[in-house]
């Protein structure tokens, strides 16, 4: 059979499986494909490690049962968008480092660590220890978890902004998640005030229908029974 | 005009400069600048910053304060980013 010559050769062609055209297309129309891809691998370590920092968070506000369960809603639905993201990464041409320990450095947002751990290790081992012994404030964790959303925030901002109009694949991932983060911030911003401060600012939202349920980021349902 | 007690990238905000910013916590490098020249800098609110950084005049502004008159070069997230993998230290690449 005599080849055609065909209009869609000029960039990926047929039988080219070095390019994408899905890749090629949001390249053309402005996105740099090579930066997104390392925004979004910096975003799913921060989302990864926040998703692991979480767990010890929620397992240390004993007492607060309450609490835990909204920790509880925010860990899972951070792990919801690492496994949101992740295959777009891979789909951009990129891939995750295959290092875990590179993965967390490289993390966007700072280590959402228990309050008074600094990182050093010995000596915050000891700190962490000491604070234990005494027992967290209920407080001091929801501002660590405060301030791990509100980075989250602006990091899924930022996704939105440089893929809108452009890539709306990512862009519809990205801000699924941005919707979640942006209840999250709204969750602790509701419980610190109160905690810490005696006032009442609600976050005006209703419960999630189970733990994480992610409604955005994995397009279930809204509690509503 | 920033004073000790201010965070350099908070007065930055309030003189209406819109530089580059992310983590707001010293971590990300988003808004990284070079210290031209002699200075001094209190970078001790940063969740992640090195002696080394400090050695080639590089400062987070999210997390900076001043202690004497600074010349800050902006924009270094990049060169910032690129001395930290140099030097096998992390850096967020985005």
């Amino acid at each position: 059979m005599a080849e055609k010559k065909h209009g869609s050769d000029a960039i990926v062609k047929r039988g080219d499986l070095s390019k994408r055209v899905g890749v090629e297309q949001i390249r053309k129309r402005g996105v740099n494909v090579e930066h997104l891809i390392e925004l979004l691998i910096d975003a799913a370590g921060a989302e990864f490690t926040t998703y692991y920092y979480y767990t010890l968070l929620r397992m240390n506000l004993a007492g607060k049962e309450d609490y835990k369960e909204i920790c509880e809603d925010a860990r899972l639905e951070d792990r919801a968008h690492f496994e949101l993201i992740t295959p777009r990464i891979y789909e951009l041409g990129g891939q995750l480092p295959a290092d875990i320990r590179e993965f967390a450095d490289r993390a966007g947002c700072p280590d959402a660590f228990l309050p008074g751990y600094s990182g050093v290790k010995e000596k915050g081992v000891k700190t962490v220890q000491k604070i234990q012994e005494g027992g967290y404030k209920a407080a001091e964790i929801l501002e660590v978890l405060l301030e791990a959303e509100r980075c989250a925030v602006r990091t899924w901002n930022e996704v939105c902004d440089i893929t809108f109009g452009k890539d709306p694949r990512t862009y519809d991932m990205a801000s699924r998640i941005l919707q979640e983060e942006i209840e999250h911030e709204a969750w602790f911003i509701e419980l610190l005030s109160m905690e810490r401060d005696g006032v009442s600012r609600p976050s005006g939202h209703f419960r999630r229908g189970d733990p994480g349920d992610a409604p955005y980021s994995k397009n279930r349902g809204f509690y509503n029974p | 005009m920033v004073n000790e007690e201010e965070l350099i990238l908070a007065a930055a905000f309030r003189e209406g400069l819109d530089l580059p910013s992310m983590c707001l916590q010293g971590w990300c490098l988003t808004c990284a600048g070079r210290v031209v020249g002699p200075g001094c800098w209190d970078q001790s609110a940063a969740r992640r910053y090195y002696e080394l950084d400090r050695e080639a005049g590089f400062i987070l502004l999210c997390t900076a304060r001043p202690c004497s008159d600074l010349t800050i070069q902006t924009h270094q997230r990049r060169q910032m980013r690129d001395y930290r993998l140099g030097n096998g230290l992390p850096a967020p690449r985005g």
